[in-house]
């Protein structure tokens, strides 16, 4: 393990990745308290102040201050897209390998669904979604899992074909073990190394997804710090005080960057030959 | 045979290590070999000895982490270690080249068998593309090939094994050089095809004289083709001799074990069978065919040909009986194992203990219970993610029994004679014959009637093989269990198993008791199956 975080922090992308993710964490841990004002204290006389020493970012057109918005909204943001990949990609990757265990024409029938679905835009699909079950940030998340879905099941099949043929599978039909069994504890543990490169990289497309999801009005509801929605509250102000809308774009941006460097760095330290 | 002064490769005083994250490996310690012109020099070892790592350094094809002492490796007069790239690609495939060992990866499956050769005479002997087809041509009628011009035309798919490693064997002698390097070329061919390719080897050897160094792990094949035998263990040569005195007197304790280690026909080490009426296991019209009708077939109402894995098997085993199974690769014995153990559909009728399998369904789990099947390669049959007390717990809560399981485990590995501390380990903490002893503690950890043993040997070294096998046999006496052994190992098959079944393409050639198969009325294919087979070492006259 200690080997493994050595490889990680050696290449710039992993060291990077891990710094900027970690960061991130720290304000997703500890946003509460690091936060000079409340995410939701207006201050009449303070509005459209451009940053100073006292607001380092400013404050927006109610007077809140844009930090303390930033890391309280970290917690919402980072944490719905974190879970929503997480879901996301084990479902993925369970019917991915099931679909490769079981092989033949369940096989066939679970990937051209999967194909089919996958021709939507994951986009679409997860506005489908919401628009189906109404919107706030636990369908958002739903939305967003079931977009990633697809995906990670055709990546998690390739691998698990490979697995499906090691004689440890087949030692484990031969003595007669269920498919549930086989799935998760043997052909799954095998498969996640790969996956967990994935779902690094997907996390950043899920916050973006969330983002837009929010300034579209279809997750997180006003006042809630929710990166995105800031970013689509603030834009009618962007020529009267441009930094509204700034701040939080550069998060989303700088969590999605982080969050890439990282599966780089992953895929680079799990894979130390390639 | 002519020996001038200067040897055609010298090494001396040659060591080789890796650099890898955890230290330099040391690979090859002060080594020194020589070859005489037309001499043929054997390089034996086991895994991990560092025998290919000397033929890559002969070649000076060494990877990026190599550190290398200031030993020197001589080609003639030419030093080696001196040649830059450039020069290096000039003196390799014209003054020596290489025989690989899988002639499936050393040729390039996108050219035609013609092109690979051509090039070689272009490259090196400035022929034209038109002259050097022509010379081509001859080269492959050299190494026995029946229709050269054909040949040249196909793709390394349309030929066998065997025909492509003559191509390749043609390729190496192409250009008449003084030394050719032979790392293993016979182990990935059939047993038959090897002897041919073995006889013709010998052939062009004796016609062009040039130096061979000759790597294998089998010492008894080496006892058949080389002048002189480097033995060499971990890095080190420990005994270099001429081959008639080596096999005769060895000196070295490991010498000796390599050479006591090799499976002899004529040591049985299973106790006769004892008679009993009805059989454990009866296998009638066993059939598996391979590929579905799909439903485009049906539709544009195609004919299907299936591929036929095994035809119409019919054999049945005693209590206790230790049956082998030979056949060269494809010949159906893996599939025959699969069906019965339910990994591969079958038609047909599996009589187990006197009731009738006909399915998987009909597999319960008392039947799966008793029959137990052991992999060829324990890397792959043996979860790396999972614990060794994970891997043996399995059986233990399957198929349950008494006492704690915990304690039941540990005792198994006291039976497969592994300290049971390694319970907490992963495979990838063991050695290749340890992690088999696992996979053969894994099968007997539900007492089965039947373990069906699929080429458990063939990727151990000969002298972990050989402890292994014993380990089978005391089981066997233990437990009365019965086997079956599958293998192409046919002298060790002749020391373990009552009786042996021989297959060729799917079908059940014969079945002969073990001391009846060399018997001169045997079948055709049988007589020819043990024609090919390397008598061990010490056995044939010297």
């Amino acid at each position: 393990m200690t080997d493994f975080l050595g490889r990680l922090l050696r290449t710039p992308q992993g060291f990077l990745g891990c710094l900027i993710v970690g960061l991130i964490f720290v304000a997703v841990l500890g946003g509460h308290w690091l936060t000079p004002f409340g995410p939701e204290d207006m201050q009449a006389l303070a509005r459209y102040k451009a940053p100073s020493a006292e607001h380092w970012l400013g404050t927006d057109q109610y007077g809140r201050d844009i930090l303390s918005r930033l890391l309280d909204g970290a917690r919402s943001t980072v944490v719905m897209a974190v879970a929503a990949t997480v879901i996301g990609t084990l479902g993925g990757a369970i019917l991915g390998t099931g679909s490769a265990y079981l092989g033949g024409r369940a096989d066939e029938f679970i990937m051209r669904t999967v194909d089919a679905v996958m021709a939507i835009p994951s986009l679409l699909l997860a506005l489908l979604v919401v628009s189906l079950l109404g919107s706030n940030s636990a369908n958002a998340l739903l939305a967003i899992a079931i977009a990633f879905m697809p995906s990670m099941a055709r990546i998690s099949r390739s691998v698990a074909l490979t697995v499906r043929k090691q004689e440890y599978v087949s030692a484990a039909i031969a003595r007669g073990e269920g498919s549930g069994y086989i799935v998760l504890r043997e052909m799954l543990p095998n498969v996640i190394a790969p996956i967990v490169v994935e779902m690094t990289i997907r996390v950043s497309f899920a916050v973006m997804l969330f983002a837009t999801l929010s300034f579209l009005g279809l997750g997180a509801q006003p006042p809630a710090t929710d990166w995105g929605l800031m970013v689509s509250e603030a834009r009618q102000y962007l020529h009267r005080s441009y930094w509204i809308l700034l701040w939080p774009s550069a998060a989303i941006a700088l969590t999605a960057i982080g969050f890439n460097l990282l599966g780089d760095g992953l895929r680079d330290a799990l894979n130390p030959r390639t | 045979m002519t020996t001038s002064l200067t040897p055609v490769l010298q090494v001396s005083d040659y060591s080789l290590a890796y650099r890898a994250p955890r230290g330099k490996i040391p690979v090859i310690n002060n080594i020194d070999l020589t070859i005489a012109r037309g001499e043929i020099l054997g390089l034996v070892g086991e895994s991990g000895s560092g025998k290919s790592s000397m033929a890559s350094a002969i070649m000076r094809h060494l990877p990026g982490n190599a550190e290398e002492n200031a030993g020197s490796i001589r080609l003639g007069t030419t030093d080696l270690r001196a040649q830059n790239e450039r020069a290096m690609s000039d003196i390799r495939g014209r003054r020596m080249s290489m025989v690989f060992q899988d002639p499936a990866t050393s040729l390039n499956p996108t050219l035609r068998l013609g092109e690979q050769l051509a090039e070689v005479l272009i490259r090196h002997q400035g022929m034209t593309t038109a002259q050097a087809w022509r010379e081509g041509e001859a080269r492959l009628a050299q190494v026995g090939l029946k229709t050269p011009a054909e040949m040249m035309r196909r793709l390394p798919h349309e030929v066998s094994g065997g025909e492509k490693q003559r191509v390749v064997i043609a390729t190496a002698f192409a250009c008449n050089p003084e030394l050719i390097i032979f790392d293993e070329p016979t182990t990935a061919l059939d047993v038959i095809t090897a002897r041919q390719i073995l006889d013709l080897f010998a052939e062009l050897q004796a016609q062009t004289g040039v130096a061979s160094l000759y790597i294998s792990h089998d010492l008894a094949l080496l006892s058949q083709t080389a002048n002189r035998v480097a033995v060499l263990q971990k890095g080190t040569v420990v005994e270099q001799e001429e081959t008639v005195r080596l096999f005769r007197a060895p000196n070295h304790s490991y010498t000796k074990a390599l050479i006591a280690a090799a499976p002899d026909p004529d040591k049985r080490l299973v106790q006769p069978l004892e008679e009993s009426g009805t059989p454990l296991v009866s296998v009638q019209d066993l059939s598996v065919k391979f590929g579905r009708k799909s439903w485009v077939d049906s539709l544009l109402r195609r004919d299907f040909q299936p591929v036929v894995g095994n035809q119409a098997i019919t054999l049945d085993l005693q209590p206790g009986e230790v049956l082998g199974i030979v056949g060269e690769s494809g010949s159906g014995k893996s599939t025959l194992a699969k069906a019965m153990t339910g990994l591969n559909r079958f038609d047909g009728l599996i009589e187990f203990d006197g009731k009738p399998v006909r399915g998987l369904s009909d597999m319960d789990r008392g039947y799966r219970r008793d029959v137990q099947i052991i992999f060829q390669h324990p890397d792959a049959s043996l979860n790396p993610r999972q614990r060794i007390s994970e891997i043996l717990g399995r059986p233990v809560r399957l198929y349950g029994g008494s006492g704690n399981p915990r304690e039941r485990i540990k005792s198994m590995l006291e039976r497969v004679r592994l300290p049971a501390h390694y319970i907490d380990r992963f495979p990838h903490e063991l050695s290749g014959g340890e992690k088999q002893r696992i996979a053969i503690a894994r099968a007997f950890l539900s007492n089965p009637r039947l373990v069906i043993c699929d080429e458990i040997t063939s990727a151990l070294d000969v002298s972990v093989q050989a402890s292994v096998i014993d380990l089978l046999m005391e089981l066997h006496r233990d437990t009365g269990a019965a086997y079956v052994f599958i293998t192409h190992d046919i002298n060790l098959v002749r020391q373990i198993a009552h009786r042996i079944a021989v297959m060729y393409r799917g079908d059940l050639v014969e079945i002969s008791d073990a001391e009846r198969i060399t018997d001169p009325d045997r079948a055709d294919y049988t007589r020819a199956l043990l024609a090919a087979v390397t008598p061990p070492a010490f056995t044939h006259s010297l």
